[in-house]
């Protein structure tokens, strides 16, 4: 309360400071002055809540809002009050060059002295992407409103798009409609870049229970997929997709389908088929007697413009009456950047011709890119494969549009199919593959592939390649083994008969005598000499029933480890020996 | 603009894609390559810059700042933006500049396809972007509006081709810088 008061107080003060000032203005100044501050006094004696003198209690207009189609601005707001001489004029400025520099407020010309609650300030507005402000008041007599609460808008931003303008034309079955944009014959357009505008259709069947169809369609285009002989409605709308702007539909118009004449003559099934960029279009002929094609193009962009591009269809050079039901084209893909319309003209011999349908190619997307060449190599441990990029002479474009990579399979081609498929990929055409196992048989197959336009290559053929391993090296050692075993054996033998055949030395001459006795003979005669069996000292026989039974030990010994026969000639036997040891190492 | 304005849009937008790839990876690569044979086609497309027709050259001032801002997809919508207005000016009387038409007609297709391709994938992507009305892309319309009117106060003579064909040259030569760095 107390806090209150004081405020009470202060605010009282200054008001009595006022008014002392006002009383010395009075006796200093004279006259108008005069008139002035009392004016003025008047108003502050008179307190807040009540107007001053000159004042009026008319209510400013309120919702000020701008409806605007093309260059077309009118400008609409609500007064609440019920007075019916009330009139109302308007003001605006606007910001040349996006500053906010302080721009005088003119007249807004078509909005002066309205009665009703709209007006048309289209005159006014010349600069559509300045900020504009606009601003009303109600007056009545000499009396004012305060002004409005400033509008502000870019006229660019608020126009709507206004409906386009429609002409139909109904043959065999289908709807050929031409559309003209909204500002078709207006000198100052808002729209400047009409060219930029999608036309969407929106059509359904004159019926109770019709669904709506929409699609996007050119200035010039025809609508098939119809029902014949039916009642179509249809209406069309221009959009700016870049503004995220739809227009005004244009008002419904509709039309009906004629018959359908299903003519023979007509080329079918037209398609394209592409592989590095040779791009054939084939079709089907259902017509048995003498047809001649003629195949025509149409650059993509032609069908934007407003202008009749029906005339600007051009023959594909080389597919020019032919009777042949498909056609190379590749020699009007001139630019990589940009799609084309194909169709095909059918005639008779009586000079009757037919359109196909159109089919629209988009080079890079269309084509499809066959399989790379592949070679391989090997050198140490490393497999070398040399790829041959796919296309021939076309593979530098190719190369270059589609940013071509090559993916890499490779595997060990072993009998026992357990195959583990490794894979690689490389961007140049050069690719080595390490970590190979030794002598085993490696096949390699190649694949080229885009990324970016997700396309891939059929594979190319296998190629496959063995790798040097251990298997050599060891058959080179066994080969040198056996040679040396050979070497030894035939050494062996070679000493044994020169030894059989021609010995060194002389038998004695008591033997020589016996003339006409065969060696062997004696040989044997002396085994089969019976031996008497003598106890002999003890000493002596232990030393020599030692040295049999080593001898005999050493035979069984023999005996246990080999199951052939051995020989018992002390010469060979440890010969023997060591080619047994040596048949066991290389077993 | 209400909420049901933006789904009928969406909905054209998504009965176009039906007939043209959804796919738009190959974009940035395609755009490249094209602004590349664009500027070649530029060249070919008429003679060297007669020397005469200095006198009547006028100061566009292109607002660079357009191709700045921070993020990406702004700069993807400026680009398509300057790639419309580009096809409307070459598609109009030419008939004075006597250019070669073959070259014409193939700079005008690329470019086609590329605003094709484009209003499918970025406005796909990023629809906020548009309710932000930002000042750039209104001084890039003061920009081609002043082009437009020079051509039509000039009649379209061979000078005033000449000069815009110099003025969209350089336009595609600071675009091909920036979506390198993109």
């Amino acid at each position: 309360m107390d806090e209150r008061a004081a405020v009470m107080l202060l605010l009282l003060l200054l008001l009595l400071l006022l008014l002392l000032l006002l009383l010395l203005l009075l006796l200093l100044l004279g006259g108008v002055g005069r008139r002035a501050v009392a004016a003025l006094l008047s108003c502050l004696l008179a307190a807040l809540p009540l107007r001053c003198a000159g004042q009026t209690n008319l209510k400013s207009p309120q919702d000020i809002q701008v409806y605007a189609v093309n260059t077309n601005f009118t400008l609409r707001w609500n007064y609440t009050g019920n007075d019916t001489t009330v009139t109302f004029s308007a003001e605006y400025r606007w910001f040349e060059d996006f500053e906010t520099n302080e721009a005088e407020w003119k007249e807004l010309p078509g909005c002066q002295n309205v009665t009703r609650m709209e007006c048309d300030f289209s005159s006014a507005i010349t600069e559509y992407y300045d900020t504009h402000h606009v601003r009303i008041r109600a007056e009545r007599r000499e009396e004012v409103s305060p002004w409005s609460s400033i509008f502000e808008m870019v006229p660019y931003y608020i126009a709507q798009i206004g409906p386009p303008g429609i002409e139909l034309q109904s043959t065999n079955g289908v709807i050929k409609i031409k559309v003209s944009p909204p500002e078709a014959n207006q000198v100052r357009k808002m729209w400047i870049t009409h060219l930029s505008f999608k036309y969407n259709l929106v059509i359904w069947k004159n019926s109770s229970d019709a669904e709506f169809r929409s699609q996007s369609i050119f200035p010039t285009d025809t609508i098939d997929d119809l029902a014949p002989d039916t009642t179509y409605c249809l209406k069309v709308q221009a959009t700016l997709p870049l503004e995220l702007q739809e227009g005004l539909f244009s008002p419904v118009r509709c039309i009906k389908t004629t018959h359908k004449v299903n003519d023979l003559l007509c080329a079918t099934n037209v398609s394209v088929l592409a592989l590095n960029m040779e791009f054939h279009l084939h079709w089907n002929n259902q017509y048995e007697h003498h047809v001649s094609y003629n195949v025509q193009y149409l650059m993509g962009y032609l069908k934007k413009l407003p202008d009749d591009y029906s005339v600007k269809w051009l023959n594909v050079p080389g597919c020019e009456n032919i009777t042949d039901t498909q056609c190379n084209f590749s020699s009007i893909i001139t630019t990589i950047s940009g799609f084309y319309y194909l169709r095909v003209q059918a005639m008779n011999e009586y000079n009757k011709s037919c359109l196909s349908n159109e089919v629209k190619v988009d080079p890079l997307i269309t084509n499809e890119i066959g399989p790379p060449g592949v070679k391989v190599d090997i050198s140490n441990v490393l497999l070398h494969i040399q790829i041959s990029p796919p296309g021939g002479s076309e593979s530098e474009v190719m190369r270059d549009h589609y940013d071509l990579s090559y993916r890499i399979l490779y595997w060990k081609n072993s009998l026992n199919n357990e195959q583990e498929i490794k894979m690689k990929e490389i961007k140049q055409t050069i690719g080595t593959v390490s970590d190979l196992t030794p002598s085993t048989l490696y096949c390699v197959k190649v694949q080229a592939f885009s990324k970016v336009y997700n396309k891939s290559s059929q594979f190319s053929k296998e190629e496959c390649i063995k790798t040097p391993g251990a298997t050599f090296v060891t058959a080179l050692v066994v080969v040198l083994l056996v040679a040396a075993l050979l070497g030894l054996a035939l050494y062996q033998a070679y000493n044994k008969i020169k030894y059989v055949f021609f010995p060194s030395c002389q038998p004695p001459l008591n033997i020589k005598g016996f003339e006409g006795q065969p060696f062997s003979s004696l040989y044997e005669s002396t085994r089969e000499e019976p031996t008497e069996k003598c106890s002999i000292i003890e000493i002596s026989i232990t030393e020599e029933v030692n040295q049999i039974d080593f001898k005999d030990h050493k035979h069984s010994k023999q005996s246990s480890r080999d199951s052939g026969n051995y020989s018992y000639d002390d010469d060979t036997s440890g010969i023997k020996v060591s080619e047994e040891t040596l048949e066991k190492e290389i077993v | 603009m209400n909420a049901f304005g933006l789904i009928q849009i969406g909905l054209i937008l998504v009965c176009t894609t039906t007939i043209s790839s959804l796919q738009c990876n190959h974009l940035p690569l395609q755009q490249r390559k094209m602004i590349k044979n664009s500027l070649q086609l530029l060249d070919k497309m008429g003679k060297k810059f007669p020397q005469h027709c200095l006198r009547e050259k006028m100061s566009f001032r292109f607002p660079e700042q357009v191709l700045k801002p921070r993020q990406k997809d702004t700069v993807k919508v400026a680009v398509e933006e300057i790639f419309q207005h580009i096809f409307y000016i070459f598609s109009k009387n030419l008939t004075l500049a006597a250019w070669d038409g073959r070259a014409l007609e193939q700079f005008q297709n690329g470019l086609y396809q590329q605003i094709e391709q484009l209003e499918v994938c970025v406005i796909k992507k990023k629809t906020h972007y548009f309710q932000s009305k930002e000042v750039n892309r209104l001084k890039l319309k003061k920009y081609f509006q002043k082009i437009d009117c020079f051509l039509k106060d000039k009649q379209h003579n061979l000078c005033s081709w000449e000069i815009s064909r110099a003025e969209m040259r350089r336009c595609l030569q600071l675009i091909d810088k920036v979506i390198r760095k993109l």
